[in-house]
């Protein structure tokens, strides 16, 4: 069984079994294969210096969009170019919080920097985001019927199985943060 | 948690010329992201205090919504795409009319 982050001098440490890894493993993959642009990087030196893409366009797939939202309301052309300029440099970050997070899983001790445990936790979440899409989690409620399978007896087909992981992310990233804010408070200075 | 409607506000956008009209960026709730995630992304990025990034984040939980940063238009968008990085969801829009909602 895996054990929940903790803080301590040492860093922010925890412990995952092989197979929590192994599972762990192949979700960030998924989502790394997600996030990964259809089309070549840009062959212009200064648009790739600039992050700038002219060809993207709004995801199809409902659950890549939740990665990769519009950052402006009801203007869609506002929208697109904020697209154009900031999407292959987010996709590129959320690439590298995932093989980050996936390196951190070499071990089954794991033991993270301040950097390092916020890189996981990112990639935690974009994995939650995805499985949210497909087990079609859009209120409280939904959260809160999906929060009630907790027992792997009871995964017999694949939605269930898809809560099941749910659960677990959503326990583990939830032990992960509460471990981050105890070493933000000991180490951060903080505006008033 | 609901507060009152800023009405004071109104009054200081009219006399602002177009490029100095300050923006805000808005956090939307969501049932996936953590409250405790929520909190820990408004703490370490912004460098607010526990108790205004609980605060913040108890707005978005139960009003739907957050104007959780003002400024100018490109400082918003660049808070923008780093909300997107954490993967929380938010926008930038004019600090007009319903920016508080």
């Amino acid at each position: 069984m895996a054990r929940a982050f903790k803080y301590s001098r040492k860093g922010i440490t925890g412990a995952l079994e092989e197979t929590e890894r192994s599972l762990l493993r192949n979700l960030f993959a998924d989502v790394i294969g997600m996030l990964e642009p259809d089309t070549p990087a840009q062959t212009d030196p200064l648009a790739a210096l600039i992050g700038l893409d002219l060809s993207v366009q709004v995801p199809q797939d409902p659950a890549l969009l939740r990665l990769l939202p519009d950052a402006v309301r009801g203007d869609d052309d506002a929208a697109l170019e904020f697209r154009q300029l900031t999407e292959r440099s987010l996709r590129e970050s959320k690439i590298g919080a995932l093989r980050a997070a996936s390196l951190a899983l070499e071990s089954d001790k794991l033991v993270l920097t301040e950097e390092s445990a916020k890189l996981f936790s990112t990639a935690l979440n974009d994995v939650r985001l995805v499985l949210s899409e497909r087990l079609e989690i859009r209120s409280e409620s939904d959260a809160e019927r999906i929060h009630q399978m907790q027992d792997w007896a009871q995964a017999d087909d694949v939605d269930s199985y898809l809560a099941l992981v749910y659960n677990f992310t959503s326990w583990l990233q939830e032990s992960l943060v509460q471990a981050m804010l105890d070493s933000l408070q000991n180490t951060a200075p903080r505006k008033p | 948690m609901r507060t009152a409607p800023r009405t004071e506000r109104e009054t200081e956008t009219t006399a602002l010329s177009a490029p100095d009209v300050p923006w805000v960026l808005i956090i939307w709730n969501d049932p996936v992201n953590l409250m405790s995630y929520v909190s820990y992304v408004f703490q370490s990025y912004f460098g607010y205090s526990e108790a205004k990034a609980g605060e913040l984040m108890m707005q978005v939980h139960s009003e739907g919504k957050s104007a959780v940063a003002h400024g100018s238009k490109e400082k918003m968008e660049a808070h923008a795409a780093a909300m997107h990085g954490y993967g929380l969801w938010a926008t930038v829009q004019k600090d007009d009319a319903n920016a508080e909602g």
